[in-house]
């Protein structure tokens, strides 16, 4: 076993992300013989497009779980971009482009205003992200004056069902091509680059890089705002695949983000962040949640998974971590 | 000394990899002080762990009062009489001191806890020590000095027949030294058996009657410590005499250019008025008591907590610090005296450790350059011999005096002129210790600056050119090193005291 552990191709994927995709072969497996036609191409896109929008949420949040924070806003934000960015798109006849950007500038926005109060004003994330996801989840449904929300079909005579082009054209997963890209660009980010390594480090030692004459707040914020870009993009393929969204939800995604980072072994206690393991635990909720649906039992059961999910692979970091000292 | 007390013979214990205990011996009698020596990583630490029931031993035998024994965890030592006074403080700082040492067996009235008796039991405690603290005073409130008497209270309270002080002067001041030497051998009089841990020298003499040494694991010999003189322990310590001579005169050049100047500092209660000059290729050193205000002066010099007045000039310019960053940006390196909590970041590497100040120079385009970075981290390492298999180590896993030098790389490598050392051999080993002394002393010659903060008087003696000393947050007086002696400075640095 240690022998394994120590092998150097083992050693750089990690050897709990290989058990963790193994996990994922063995669950895609056991679910393609209990569920009589599970091993379909529309299974697969079917959670393609759950792995998308979940996985920008959660590569948003490994992050900030990087740095040592939580954010619990991520899944109401996801919400409500879509929600003013789809209202302004139906109502006010913005174009189709606008409303994109549109998502995509209000994560921004909200990444920039939790950053901010963590870095800067120094509010504790928990605190901080709990209010934003009322703030969140409130704007939403007053922008919206309490109404669902519902983007273009691709089939809508106007011609703006267009951006459905970004999850598929036809049985071809773009989708999939542009998540590839944005998984190679985030994992440079987090391994290559200034931002990257300051945020790991100042999640692991935050007064030693501050005394190291980094201006840590700064980067500090930088890593929610990244969160809250990608979450705007999360809104997009959210929509792009199940086209409704309704106020004052999108809780539920919060938990399944925070489980995919922390199976992928980023820890809690920040600094130790894995955007290649966070994927792999995007894909297993995903897969999950898509089992669960073809086994005819509710999302409420997906939700005590997943909720058991992040218990034991929280305890399991902290008892790795206790272990070590 | 009385008859033998305690007896561990041929303990043997290994974990994955390291044979941490090879077969040592070790005794100890009632009304003793017996020293346990040797390096970081010797054994000592995991014999006391094992003696106590912390870690289990792969063979051996321990005796203890005639019997057999084998002690499953703390408590089970504690029940027998043997506690340890550890090194870090295990305190609640928000409880009195009472029930601070009643913590977890609180005299109950009913329901309800029994403060008024816990008072009373920690007075009487303290009047069998003769120490004075008010058993109603917030643990917070005390000095490290008080608080590490009342873990020495604590701990006598549980009955105890053997007492194992884990370096319990680290953090002491020379005159709390002193109190806690009388009240060891007020103990050693009441016939309990003491076990002491130190690295420093001066301490095993003055107060243990026996020493045993280790060395990687292995028991090396017991003396007596009349019989012997310090070289005789420090080369059974490492095998060889070691120490850089101290110096008789300063070695800065009397036309040594003033690098750094400090007029009026103010940074709260802690830093009042404080002014000096720093010369080129000079080591300054700030002596004084627990709490004097040096290593706040330096963090408020460093930018590190806020001033609330003072000019800084370096190299005769006004430069305005306000944040760390403003500090590196003007040549200023601040080594912590808290490592762990200060000056790494013990889950990553050496390289990133080494570049962390420096970064933005081992960045092509947007890219960290992680060749270059690796290159000038394995210079380093070469430099400054810090002993790792690779740079790619976690600075976790390396000694205490290793993790100081990837400190002190940090720094070297982002080329500051002026190097603040904050106890810079705290929690290391001798050999180590002397290591750092070479260095400082060389990266004085090539003309860095250093300003060295120190508890240590032998310290101070040994490597200052100038030697300031504070008291209360200010400064009490400035002494060269031709007139320094050890009672000059404990003369200025009690001056507003007395």
């Amino acid at each position: 076993m240690e022998n394994i552990k120590q092998n150097p191709v083992v050693k750089k994927l990690g050897f709990n992300r290989i058990i963790l995709f193994c996990i994922l072969l063995l669950m895609y497996g056991v679910f393609s013989v209990i569920i009589p036609g599970f091993a379909s191409m529309d299974r697969i896109m079917s959670i393609l497009n759950y792995t998308y929008f979940l996985g920008f949420l959660a590569l948003g949040v490994t992050f900030v779980i990087a740095t040592g924070g939580i954010d619990f806003s991520i899944g109401p934000v996801m919400f409500c971009c879509a929600l003013m960015a789809g209202y302004t798109l139906n109502t006010h006849g913005a174009p189709v482009i606008v409303s994109l950007i549109m998502s995509i500038v209000i994560g921004f926005c909200f990444g920039c205003f939790n950053g901010y109060l963590v870095a800067f004003v120094g509010v504790p994330p928990f605190i901080v992200s709990m209010a934003t996801m009322n703030i969140a989840k409130g704007l939403g449904s007053v922008f919206t004056k309490t109404q669902s929300v519902s983007w273009p079909q691709g089939n809508d005579p106007s011609g703006k069902g267009w951006f459905r082009n970004l999850v598929k054209v036809g049985d071809f997963p773009v989708g999939l091509l542009i998540f590839a890209v944005a998984i190679v660009i985030l994992y440079i980010v987090m391994n290559n680059t200034k931002a990257g390594r300051y945020i790991l480090c100042l999640g692991s030692n935050k007064e030693a890089v501050r005394l190291s004459g980094v201006n840590v707040r700064k980067w500090q914020m930088l890593a929610y705002v990244i969160c809250g870009a990608l979450v705007g993009i999360a809104a997009i393929f959210f929509v792009g695949a199940y086209t409704t969204v309704q106020p004052g939800l999108g809780d539920t995604y919060n938990n399944e983000a925070i489980a995919s980072c922390v199976m992928g072994g980023t820890s809690m206690a920040g600094g130790l962040a894995s955007i290649g393991g966070t994927v792999i635990g995007v894909l297993v909720i995903s897969l999950l949640q898509e089992g669960i649906m073809a086994l005819r039992m509710t999302k409420e059961v997906q939700m005590i998974i997943t909720g058991i999910i992040v218990i034991v692979f929280v305890y399991a970091d902290v008892s790795a971590r206790r272990r070590r000292n | 000394m009385g008859e033998v007390i305690l007896t561990m013979k041929n303990i043997d214990k290994s974990f994955p990899g390291v044979h941490a205990l090879d077969h040592v011996d070790f005794e100890l009698k009632r009304g003793e002080v017996h020293a346990l020596m040797g390096e970081n990583g010797a054994g000592k630490s995991t014999l006391m762990k094992v003696l106590t029931g912390i870690y289990t031993k792969d063979s051996g035998t321990i005796t203890y009062e005639g019997r057999e024994v084998e002690f499953h965890n703390t408590h089970d030592a504690q029940a027998a009489g043997i506690v340890i006074v550890h090194q870090e403080l295990n305190m609640v700082g928000d409880l009195t001191v009472a029930q601070n040492i009643f913590i977890g067996r609180e005299f109950k009235k009913g329901f309800m806890i029994d403060d008024r008796k816990m008072i009373q039991e920690s007075k009487k405690l303290f009047d069998e020590l003769h120490i004075n603290i008010d058993p109603k005073a917030k643990m917070s409130d005390l000095t490290v000095g008080k608080q590490q008497m009342c873990e020495i209270a604590k701990a006598i309270s549980h009955q105890a027949k053997v007492i194992i002080f884990d370096e319990p002067s680290a953090a002491l001041t020379e005159k709390e030294i002193e109190d806690l030497f009388a009240i060891i051998r007020d103990l050693r009089k009441q016939n309990l058996g003491i076990i002491y841990i130190s690295h420093r020298m001066d301490e095993i003499k003055v107060i243990t009657d026996r020493v045993t040494v280790m060395r990687d694991g292995a028991y090396v010999g017991t003396l007596i410590t009349d019989e012997c003189t310090k070289e005789d322990i420090i080369n059974m310590m490492v095998g060889r005499v070691i120490y850089e001579d101290p110096k008789t005169h300063s070695m800065v050049p009397a036309d040594a250019p003033v690098v750094l100047k400090v007029e009026h500092l103010n940074a709260g209660k802690m830093v009042q008025d404080v002014s000096f000059e720093l010369r080129k290729g000079e080591i300054l050193g700030f002596s004084g008591l627990m709490g004097a205000g040096r290593t706040e002066m330096a963090r408020a010099l460093f930018g590190a907590d806020p001033k609330t007045g003072g000019d800084i000039y370096i190299n005769g310019k006004k430069v305005t610090i306000n944040s760390p960053e403003d500090a590196v940006k003007n040549g200023i390196g601040y080594l912590s005296e808290d490592r762990k909590r200060f000056g790494i970041v013990v889950q990553k590497t050496i390289t990133e450790n080494s570049t962390l100040a420096t970064l933005p120079k081992y960045m092509s385009g947007l890219f960290i350059n992680k060749g270059a970075e690796k290159e000038v981290t394995e210079q380093y390492i070469k430099e400054l011999d810090t002993k790792t298999p690779s740079a790619d180590q976690l600075v976790v896993n390396l000694s205490g005096g290793n993790q100081q030098k990837v400190v002190i790389a940090k720094w070297l490598v982002r080329n500051c002129d002026i190097l603040i050392f904050d106890e810079p051999t705290r929690g290391i080993d001798v050999g180590a210790k002397n290591e750092i002394y070479k260095l400082m002393n060389r990266l004085a010659a090539e003309g860095k600056s250093i300003i060295m903060i120190s508890s240590e008087m032998t310290e101070i003696l040994r490597m200052s050119d100038r030697i300031i000393v504070m008291c209360e947050g200010k400064k009490t007086g400035e002494i060269s090193i031709e007139e320094a002696t050890q009672e000059a400075i404990m003369d200025k640095a009690t001056r507003d005291i007395k």
